[in-house]
């Protein structure tokens, strides 16, 4: 009976093997297109503005979700930020292990509602919480208007 | 029970790529629902979004990734889906919630953003096969309703000019809708009949194709609706839903027994026993032009076989005796998936409430019926409304 047996492969049994055919092409929408421009173009980080709820959205959104007003106006992050948690990762997601331990951090900035994760440029025993970063930009013929436009955050040398 | 009502409405256009994130398009829908009942989110109590499998928009855990723009943030928030049914059925989730004392404002948000699927939904649709007895034959999800349509023709002799009619009723019917995907004033039934056969006897024109957007309604108790003397109010007066076998080749292919069963529970409920004199016009589930044939006879709006000659009479026309998807239906505004709430119970909303525009009957209505059809082609989800 299969339910005695350990069984650990399941092509042992009369099987057919599949797979899920699925490629996808992702919109960014109305907030990620202006974010992504600005990023692109200006090497620019918009936030949008909530003025009824005095709240200003990292990444920017449409809307707010909390008054629910469209949000139209959008402004400049400070262009310091702090790291506000960490983690480095020390294997992949297939289980393998890394060559160098990949720092990873979560980013906020003043005023700001929410933040960005990113990579975080320090070796492992120099990243932690609290440190001082400013996003480190990919070379303007570089960027394309994604995320991975941005390299990574690094520490403000001059602070320290 | 609590007395429910629906009091607003609203959807984003139905186009085939749209730019908005999924988050976004249910933010407009939502939004627009929100005003025309002269609500904001802070009246709402709870929330339920609608949306058909993560693998359309590409994202999991889909109805977590939709939850701010449906206005969740923050409540009690819940994912239901059904399918295709989930057009239907999320809006009897969010009438228990009301029905049952919970809550008395209710937000229902359904969305779809099946362009992010590439090159086409039908990928992801090849996937609700059998893994073992059906898809190593490699078959189209086309297959299942062409021999369906074509159990359907064979059975009552069926010609397929009547069942093109539909599709001509609905993409003109659909000219008044200021969303719709794929409206055409001038279509005939000869350019049905003369479109590119994807399987027969299913052509072209005889399907709804894939499509962006969203819709939301705002359901509320009858307390709330008295005190806050909201005047555009369309009473849910039956629910029902129904499943049959998983096997497709258990299922009678002439007969949607699991509409059926649905409808007669929803009909007890509203205390109807004579649907075909007291349903005054209905918005059933057309993503196929014989579907809307199918579902008439499973609402009992229709003796079984007798759907295509009700059509070919004009019963069913905008301005006839029973007007069938006088919104223009999934045919003609389009069909992302669980968004098509917008033409079934967003349509019956607006037609009892007067607000259809260009798209109102021109006779006086009372009663509605909406019902939408899925999981995996054998779900029936009805709700019957009240002016």
């Amino acid at each position: 009976m299969t339910f005695l047996d350990r069984t650990t492969d399941a092509r042992k049994f009369r099987h057919w093997p599949g797979n899920v055919e699925a490629d996808y092409i992702y919109t960014s929408g109305v907030a990620g297109e202006r974010f992504f421009v600005a990023l692109r173009d200006e090497g620019r980080m918009l936030a949008s503005r909530c003025t009824a709820c005095h709240l200003d959205y990292l990444p920017p959104r449409m809307f707010c979700e909390d008054c629910f007003a469209e949000l139209t106006e959008y402004l400049d992050v400070p262009k310091t930020g702090r790291v506000a948690a960490i983690t480095a990762a020390h294997i992949d997601r297939t289980g393998a292990q890394l060559s160098h331990p990949q720092v990873w951090a979560f980013v906020t900035f003043e005023g700001i509602r929410g933040g960005l994760v990113h990579r975080l440029l320090t070796p492992p025993d120099q990243a932690r919480a609290g440190t001082a970063v400013r996003a480190k930009l990919k070379p303007r013929d570089a960027r394309t208007g994604t995320i991975a436009d941005i390299e990574g955050f690094e520490p403000v040398r001059s602070r320290f | 029970m609590t007395k429910v009502g629906v009091i607003g409405a609203g959807m984003t256009l139905f186009r085939r790529r749209l730019e908005e994130t999924g988050k976004e398009l249910c933010f407009e829908a939502t939004k627009m629902a929100l005003d025309s009942a002269g609500l904001t989110r802070g009246d709402v109590d709870m929330v339920v979004c609608g949306t058909a499998p993560d693998a359309f928009d590409g994202v999991a855990m889909k109805g977590e990734y939709l939850l701010d723009g449906s206005g969740g943030y923050r409540k009690p928030y819940t994912r239901v889906f059904t399918g295709g049914g989930t057009g239907v059925f999320s809006t009897i989730a969010g009438w228990w919630h009301v029905a049952s004392g919970l809550a008395d404002v209710v937000l229902v948000v359904n969305e779809e953003k099946m362009s992010s699927c590439q090159p086409h939904p039908q990928s992801v649709f090849a996937h609700i096969w059998d893994p073992i007895l059906d898809r190593p034959l490699k078959p189209n999800l086309v297959w299942i309703f062409a021999m369906e349509m074509n159990r359907y023709m064979t059975v009552y002799g069926v010609k397929k000019e009547d069942i093109a009619r539909v599709a001509v009723k609905n993409k003109r019917n659909a000219v008044g809708h200021p969303c719709a995907q794929l409206a055409d004033p001038n279509i005939t039934v000869d350019d049905v009949l003369n479109s590119e056969v994807m399987a027969w006897p299913v052509q072209r024109l005889d399907i709804s194709p894939p499509s962006d957007g969203a819709s939301a309604v705002v359901l509320a108790s009858e307390d709330f609706i008295r005190k806050r003397r909201i005047k555009d109010r369309a009473w849910i007066s039956g629910v029902g839903w129904c499943i049959d076998s998983t096997m497709w080749t258990d299922r009678d292919l002439v007969f949607p027994e699991y509409v059926a069963r649905a409808a007669k529970h929803a009909y007890k409920m509203a205390k109807i026993d004579e649907p075909r004199r007291q349903i005054d016009f209905a918005e059933p589930y057309d993503p196929f032009d014989y579907k809307e044939l199918h579902h008439l006879e499973g609402l009992l709006l229709a003796d079984k076989g007798e759907a295509p000659i009700l059509t070919r009479e004009g019963v069913t026309e905008r301005d006839g005796k029973m007007p069938v998807c006088p919104s223009g239906g999934l045919l003609g505004v389009g069909n992302p998936i669980a968004a098509t709430m917008g033409m079934k119970i967003g349509e019956l909303f607006w037609q009892l409430t007067g607000q259809a525009g260009k798209r109102q009957i021109p006779h006086e209505v009372h009663t509605g019926v909406s019902q939408a059809w899925g999981d995996l082609m054998q779900y029936g989800s009805v709700v019957v409304m009240r002016g």
